[in-house]
């Protein structure tokens, strides 16, 4: 699928207004990288200005997914819009919704870290955290890249690197849990750190489900819940 | 935990895809019975040729579409399959078309008993010059199949209820047919069309010169109609195919691009002249 | 503030725009009003000549069916007013005395036409020497003189005596004329259009019959007089001067016109109604007799019409096929031979008496009269039946 088919309309209204809506979600993508990356750098670096700017920047976010879903209703009453222009825009009122969510946890993030400032951070371990939001950095910069250029294979790939992202999660987490056992004073900072991994690691989830919506987009297949191989094979093949 | 599901559980993932597969076609009947059938149809009008080695299956108690930009042969197709093209001169037909089993280009075959069995309603609403009751007696009388007074009584009636316009015209039965409303007149064709008690209906453009509610009202009458005709519709209008029919075949330049059912043909065509049309990149 | 929508005020091309277009109006209006003028002038004139024929002088006198009368019938009337009462009134006298021998001997007193140089005086439009004058008014001032509507103009045919000459000979001829007319063109008109418009192929052959039946519409109306000369009278033997043959040559140039305004009625019937019928599973017959044939129907008797009055204002080939014969009397059957109302207009402008110049200009007032009347029905019949579909 030539990623900028949808510029082809004969109603040049109609290429502007997906355009328009195409711009304006990767702007609403690199407002949700910013704030994952202040929300890590708050929880890794210790950095409270960092934090306090993702706490007070998520109604940014908020307020692009209404703007967003009221484009794309209007997109809806007024266009009747079918094959890969209806894909795009449901593709599209899926991914803000988790964008929107990702911003969300990331101001999680941002909160816990603030929580975090005033505790002993010291046990934490942040190297692996650290690890771990890089990967989902990685991981949402690549589910945005995927989705500016639609491209369905590199979105398996992209969503494929939520295998290591959730084995990662899975670490922390047991290496928080044996903290707790043999350090039960630790609970109130360990459980701030436990959110903000947990946020992290659904962060990762959501920019897989960007990812399929871009197959779904491209290849007009639903491979949500599917496993990986499937949605490799759907993504690879040959249409249909 | 959703992790967990998507990691490990393959095999049920994989389970619970099939499902989701099989559900566009648990809405359908099983193996649909086909009612018309075309195969390797050509048509020529004079020296060119409007139609190419033309494949297409018509189901029963189906809604098939034809759609297509102008020119493309949906409406010659739709022609052939009550042999209106007969009436055009210079025209001629290679390939055959099914009616159940029977060629109707067969040369034993009657056109004007094959027209009884095919019955058409047309883009314009057409009804004779006359009263309501006769625009619907008409063809009955003129077949036999209604000869009593009582018989094309009832047969008015019920023709007049199928096509939902009993209430609105009981009570002028009497008045011309030329006098109702565009979307009244249209379901009164339907209703004509209906009363000679044929088994497929073929619609061109039947909406194309109403107004929305009315159209609304044809749309709504195709729908219910389907459960007792094979219906057969030319639309211009591609919101209306995707709302009417359960199959839709896209026509550019006189062949069949694509012919599926109707949800995939609107969210996710195979061909991508299909796609370029239906989402308006033609041009 | 600049106003700029003042137009003609300060533009000059405008301005131009507008004088142009007054002058082509001017035009326009002085060509309707010469068309208008000429007609008003035609009918004034027609008018003022023929009207007094509808009227006609009366003296009252006393016959005396005497043995002199049952000879010659003027000894009726009594010697001194026998320059004043058409001969023609009394012509009949001996043979009423031979059929009714009972009315010998007696006398009764009748109102009878005047001579018609008497009548033509009355009416102002002859001179009388100046004796006959003063007989003349003395009598109608004694009131023996009246004038009256003249019914013998539509009651009895020509004659050679002016005050006796009426039309009714000719209006029966033209009736049956036009009868035969209408017989012969008609079916066979509208059958032929019904063929060409309805069933025929689109081929060279159609094409070519269709041009040649539009330039038979063309042709010259004496062309198809010598043509019922050649084939009527000549090959097939029909009586000249007969409402049959003049009938025929009428309908063969009545055919093309009855032919192309069916066609064109045939046409204006839409095609849905056609598709719509073909789709019920009519046959192509059927399709014709119940749905364009009932739709047409106005326009193909419109054009008929139209077709017979033309026919019935033609003179030249009726001449050509002896139809402007002198008939007295009027024919009894299409055999017999006939004249008709144009035939009979030409016959009495051709006659050099003066009292024959009113009776013209009356023919012609009649003539005029019907064809306006048929016109007018024809376009009643369009008004009345045209269809809105």
């Amino acid at each position: 699928m030539d990623k900028k088919s949808f510029s082809q309309h004969i109603s040049r209204q109609y290429n502007e207004d997906l355009e328009h809506i195409i711009t304006r979600v990767m702007t609403m993508g690199g407002l949700v990288e910013q704030q994952l990356e202040a929300a890590l750098d708050a929880l890794v670096d210790g950095d409270q200005a960092k934090g306090e700017q993702v706490v007070t920047s998520d109604y940014r976010i908020n307020a692009m997914e209404v703007e967003l879903d009221e484009a794309c209703t209007n997109v809806l009453a007024r266009r009747q819009p079918t094959a890969s222009d209806l894909r795009l825009i449901v593709a599209v009122i899926k991914t803000i919704t988790d964008l929107e969510r990702i911003g969300d946890e990331a101001e999680r993030v941002g909160r816990m870290a603030l929580h975090l400032l005033e505790e002993d951070r010291r046990r934490s371990p942040m190297a692996e955290i650290s690890a771990l939001g890089e990967q989902i950095k990685g991981m949402v910069r690549g589910a945005l890249d995927v989705f500016a250029r639609m491209d369905a294979e590199q979105a398996v790939r992209v969503a494929q690197e939520d295998i290591k992202a959730d084995a990662q999660y899975d670490s922390i987490i047991r290496h928080l849990v044996n903290d707790l056992e043999n350090n039960p004073k630790s609970v109130p900072p360990v459980l701030d750190i436990v959110w903000a991994t947990r946020s992290l690691e659904r962060i990762g989830d959501r920019s897989r489900n960007i990812c399929e919506y871009v197959v779904y987009f491209v290849r007009g297949k639903d491979v949500r819940h599917t496993s990986f191989e499937q949605m490799a094979e759907e993504a690879t093949g040959d249409r249909h | 935990m959703e992790t967990e599901v998507k990691n490990t559980t393959s095999a049920g993932a994989a389970t619970m895809a099939q499902k989701v597969e099989t559900l566009p076609s648990e809405r359908q009947t099983a193996t649909p019975e086909v009612k018309m059938s075309a195969s390797d149809l050509n048509l020529w009008y004079g020296d060119t040729q409007a139609l190419h080695d033309i494949n297409l299956d018509m189901y029963a108690r189906e809604v098939t579409a034809l759609i297509g930009p102008s020119g493309c042969g949906k409406s010659t197709f739709l022609r052939c399959l009550n042999r209106m093209n007969d009436l055009i001169p210079q025209v001629h037909i290679k390939g055959n078309v099914m009616l159940e089993g029977e060629d109707i280009y067969d040369p034993s075959v009657d056109v004007v008993q094959l027209r009884t069995f095919v019955g058409m309603v047309f883009q314009k609403p057409n009804p004779f010059p006359k009263s309501i009751y006769e625009n619907i007696a008409y063809a009955p009388r003129l077949h036999g199949t209604g000869t009593s007074r009582s018989e094309l009584d009832d047969l008015v009636e019920s023709s007049l209820k199928r096509a939902g316009l009993w209430n609105e015209v009981a009570d002028r039965l009497d008045t011309p047919g030329t006098e109702l409303s565009g979307g009244q007149q249209q379901r009164l064709c339907i209703a004509r069309a209906i009363a000679v008690n044929p088994e497929v209906i073929l619609m061109d453009e039947p909406a194309s010169a109403l107004d929305p509610l009315a159209t609304a009202t044809v749309e709504e009458l195709i729908h219910e109609l389907k459960d007792n005709y094979t219906i057969v519709i030319v639309t211009h209008n591609l919101q209306q195919a995707a709302r009417v029919a359960g199959y839709t075949a896209f026509f550019h330049m006189g062949r069949i691009v694509e012919v599926n059912d109707t949800d995939t043909l609107f969210t996710n065509p195979k061909e991508q002249r299909t796609e370029d049309y239906i989402t308006g990149r033609f041009g | 503030m600049q106003r700029r929508l003042t137009g003609s005020a300060n533009d000059p091309l405008i301005r131009a725009r507008y004088r142009r277009e007054s002058r082509f109006k001017a035009y326009s209006i002085t060509a309707l009003f010469v068309a208008f003028a000429i007609i008003v002038a035609f009918f004034t004139d027609i008018i003022s000549q023929g009207y007094s024929a509808f009227w006609r002088a009366e003296i009252e006198v006393t016959l005396d069916y005497n043995e002199r009368a049952e000879r010659i019938g003027r000894f009726a009337i009594p010697e001194d007013l026998r320059e004043i009462v058409s001969r023609g009134a009394v012509r009949s006298i001996p043979l009423q005395i031979r059929n009714n021998p009972a009315l010998a001997g007696t006398s009764r007193t009748e109102w009878v036409p005047v001579y018609s140089r008497i009548d033509q005086y009355l009416k102002g439009k002859e001179e009388l020497p100046p004796a006959l004058v003063r007989q003349v008014d003395e009598l109608k001032a004694a009131g023996v003189i009246r004038t009256t509507f003249n019914w013998a103009f539509f009651t009895s045919g020509d004659s050679k005596l002016p005050e006796l000459a009426g039309i009714f000979s000719a209006a029966v001829g033209s009736l049956l004329v036009l009868a035969v007319t209408l017989v012969f063109a008609f079916p066979i008109g509208v059958m032929s259009a019904i063929y060409l418009e309805e069933f025929a192929p689109d081929n060279k052959l159609t094409q070519a019959i269709e041009v040649n039946i539009n330039n038979l519409a063309a042709v010259p109306s004496i062309i198809f007089g010598l043509l019922g000369l050649a084939v009527f009278i000549n090959t097939f033997g029909v009586p000249r001067s007969s409402a049959l043959v003049g009938g025929l040559t009428l309908g063969l140039m009545t055919l093309p016109i009855i032919i192309i305004s069916t066609r064109a009625a045939l046409r204006a019937v839409p095609d849905p109604i056609r598709l719509g019928a073909f789709a019920m599973g009519c046959s192509r017959w059927q399709v014709v007799r119940d749905h364009v044939l009932p739709l047409s129907l106005p326009g193909i008797l419109t054009g008929t019409i139209i077709g017979l009055a033309q026919a019935m204002g033609e003179t030249a080939p009726l001449i050509i096929v002896g139809m402007i014969a002198y008939i007295p009397e009027a024919p009894t059957s299409i055999f017999e031979s006939a004249t008709v109302l144009p035939a009979q207009v030409f016959t009495w402008a051709s006659e050099p008496r003066k009292a024959f110049v009113e009776k013209t200009a009356a023919g012609i007032i009649v003539l005029l009269a019907i064809l306006l009347t048929l016109n007018a029905t024809a376009v009643f019949l369009r008004r009345k039946f045209e269809r809105r579909w």
